[in-house]
């Protein structure tokens, strides 16, 4: 069956759309009380958490799991600068994404040495859980068990611990980086990523070097992750090695599921409907992880193309393309 | 004419096996030459040592005077050597236009970081390539089609998407591994009209093995005969149709 395009009128109206969000969201501090707007902060981290995961197991195709290590990697690599070397926290963000893009250059290579499928799987895992090791047992540089807390701070003349502040931050980096990965994905970059998943010898056949489209898919997403782990123990104000384990992993994978895999529309959509569905959980103390457990299950067994697909069947701006039109 | 291919003594063996055994022939501008021969003859070997999917053991590949043998797949592809697949080698997921589009990868301009940032020199290529895979598509009369995702299309039309694909990015050579097993006579029909406008009009060297004996007859100039990994005849369709090595090959002696 052919999907019906968008036509131009409907290619700006999705322009709109896409600036229309954050815009809005811009106006939500003055609508929610500080806790709701601590919820908020996360689930921008989320969206980029997911982002990076689902570029890799669902665009690029390979079974990575590596997202949670490059997300601690992130973390860790801002408090560190913050705490240990005084620099301003903003300043940390590239940098915890620079660190988070070599966390991903090591996944890659796995994946270029021919390790593939479960045993990409099981690598990748088993790297995720050598850098927990490592946070625990680097206590000088990480504090071990007991985390690290991150320095307090001011930025225009405003504590970072406001989460108003952090919001308006953590959008701004947001907003930036899902649109850098929108351009990647709507380029002939994005077309070899699908491309590589699809086929990776026909790819290679049409002259797309396939071994740098995988370690540049690596890099950015543990880029991208990387910068969300800065946001992170900024979000937090104090690092732990707990926060970086299996149960981030699965988190985030369910994310990914719920939201569609390969979409970038459902990383966000699952990033924000499995963040705010434990706080609607909270009004059944003692079931929440079986309601959410059986909520995630139903939306997968009724959508197994996740939530993005339920949009793409409303209205065509939703459709997601690997090339892009207006110039 | 122009030579455009030269195989020199192409050799590949897996541990004792010869699966490729001293092949040479030449390929020259607008040129159809079909490779036939029985199952294992070494035809898809040939293939994959040509377009750099199987390293050759001995022997050299050339392009116009210029190495091959040992580049990449995607460097032989670059080169200007491209190739379709027995078993199909389109991008189900992806839409018609897209599939077109990744055949013209290494044609748009625009480095990682330009594309990142929105650039304008890599927008404007893109919509260029755009155009152009567009183009493509209205000459095969499949412009209706470009956002079809390529999975949903009849197995007559994946195989012209994948050779407008295959060709968006005008290589001087084309090789064509079996393009026409499972097609209707109809869409069969179609593809010789393409390979002899593709020879005819543009020049293209193309290599072609197929087992459909109507289309190599029709389509080819000439016809290199395998089995066994080595080349037993080569000539004109009228020569390898009375040659007493061929019938061997194909019916067993008698």
């Amino acid at each position: 069956m052919s999907t019906t395009m968008p036509t131009s009128r409907q290619r700006r109206l999705r322009t709109w759309a896409f600036w229309a969000v954050p815009v809005l969201l811009l106006l939500t501090p003055l609508a929610t009380n500080a806790y709701t707007q601590f919820i908020i902060n996360g689930m921008l981290i989320s969206i980029l958490v997911t982002l990076g995961f689902t570029l890799v197991i669902g665009n690029l195709g390979q079974l990575a799991f590596a997202n949670t290590a490059f997300f601690g990697i992130g973390a860790y690599a801002s408090a560190i600068l913050s705490a240990k070397l005084g620099l301003p926290w903003i300043m940390t963000i590239p940098l915890a994404g620079a660190l988070g893009a070599l966390g991903g250059f090591l996944a890659s290579s796995a994946a270029l040495r021919g390790i593939r499928s479960y045993y990409l799987a099981i690598i990748t895992l088993a790297f995720g859980e050598l850098m927990r090791w490592a946070y625990l047992h680097t206590k000088p540089l990480t504090g071990g068990t007991d985390g690290l807390p991150l320095p307090r701070e001011t930025m225009f003349g405003i504590s970072l611990s406001d989460d108003t502040l952090k919001f308006y931050i953590f959008l701004a980096v947001t907003v930036v980086l899902v649109k850098a990965t929108l351009n990647l994905l709507r380029s002939r970059f994005g077309r070899a990523v699908m491309a590589v998943r699809e086929n990776e010898v026909a790819t290679a056949s049409l002259a797309i070097p396939t071994a740098r489209v995988i370690l540049t898919t690596f890099i950015w997403s543990g880029f991208v992750v990387g910068c969300a782990g800065a946001l992170f123990a900024r979000h937090v104000g104090h690092v732990f090695p707990e926060s970086f384990g299996m149960l981030h992993l699965i988190a985030s994978f369910a994310m990914v599921l719920v939201g569609g895999l390969g979409s970038v529309l459902g990383a966000v959509l699952g990033a924000v409907v499995l963040t705010a569905l434990p706080e609607y959980l909270r009004a059944f103390p003692g079931m929440e992880e079986l309601f959410f457990g059986l909520i995630v299950a139903a939306v997968l067994v009724a959508m197994p193309l996740g939530l993005a697909s339920l949009l793409r069947r409303l209205s065509p701006i939703f459709v997601e393309r690997y090339y892009r039109e207006e110039s | 004419m122009t030579e455009l291919l030269h195989v020199n003594g192409l050799s590949v063996r897996f541990s004792g096996l010869t699966a490729l055994d001293d092949v040479s022939f030449t390929l020259q501008e607008g040129a159809v030459r079909a490779v036939i021969g029985p199952n294992g003859a070494g035809k898809s070997t040939l293939f994959n040592a040509i377009s750099g999917y199987v390293t050759p053991t001995s022997g050299t590949v050339h392009l116009k005077g210029q190495e091959l043998t040992k580049l990449t797949p995607h460097e032989i592809a670059e080169q200007g050597v491209r190739r379709t697949f027995q078993n199909g080698g389109l991008f189900p997921e992806l839409t018609v236009l897209e599939n077109v589009l990744t055949g013209l990868h290494a044609q748009i301009e625009g480095s990682f970081l330009d594309i990142l940032l929105g650039r304008s020199k890599a927008l404007k290529s893109e919509a260029e390539n755009i155009h152009r895979a567009r183009e493509l598509l209205k000459l095969m009369s499949m412009d209706h089609m470009a956002d079809t995702r390529a999975g949903d299309l009849s197995g007559g039309q994946q195989r012209i998407v994948e050779i407008v694909r295959t060709v968006a990015s005008d290589p001087p050579v084309l090789l064509l591994d079996e393009p026409a097993v499972g097609l209707s006579p109809v869409a069969r029909a179609q593809m010789m009209e393409i390979i002899h406008r593709l020879a005819g009009e543009k020049g293209v060297g193309i290599l072609l093995i197929e087992h459909a004996v109507e289309l190599v007859m029709a389509a080819a100039d000439r016809i290199l005969v395998m089995a066994a990994g080595a080349r037993i005849a080569e000539g004109t369709p009228e020569e390898i149709r009375e040659d007493r090595a061929v019938l061997e090959a194909y019916l067993g002696h008698s």
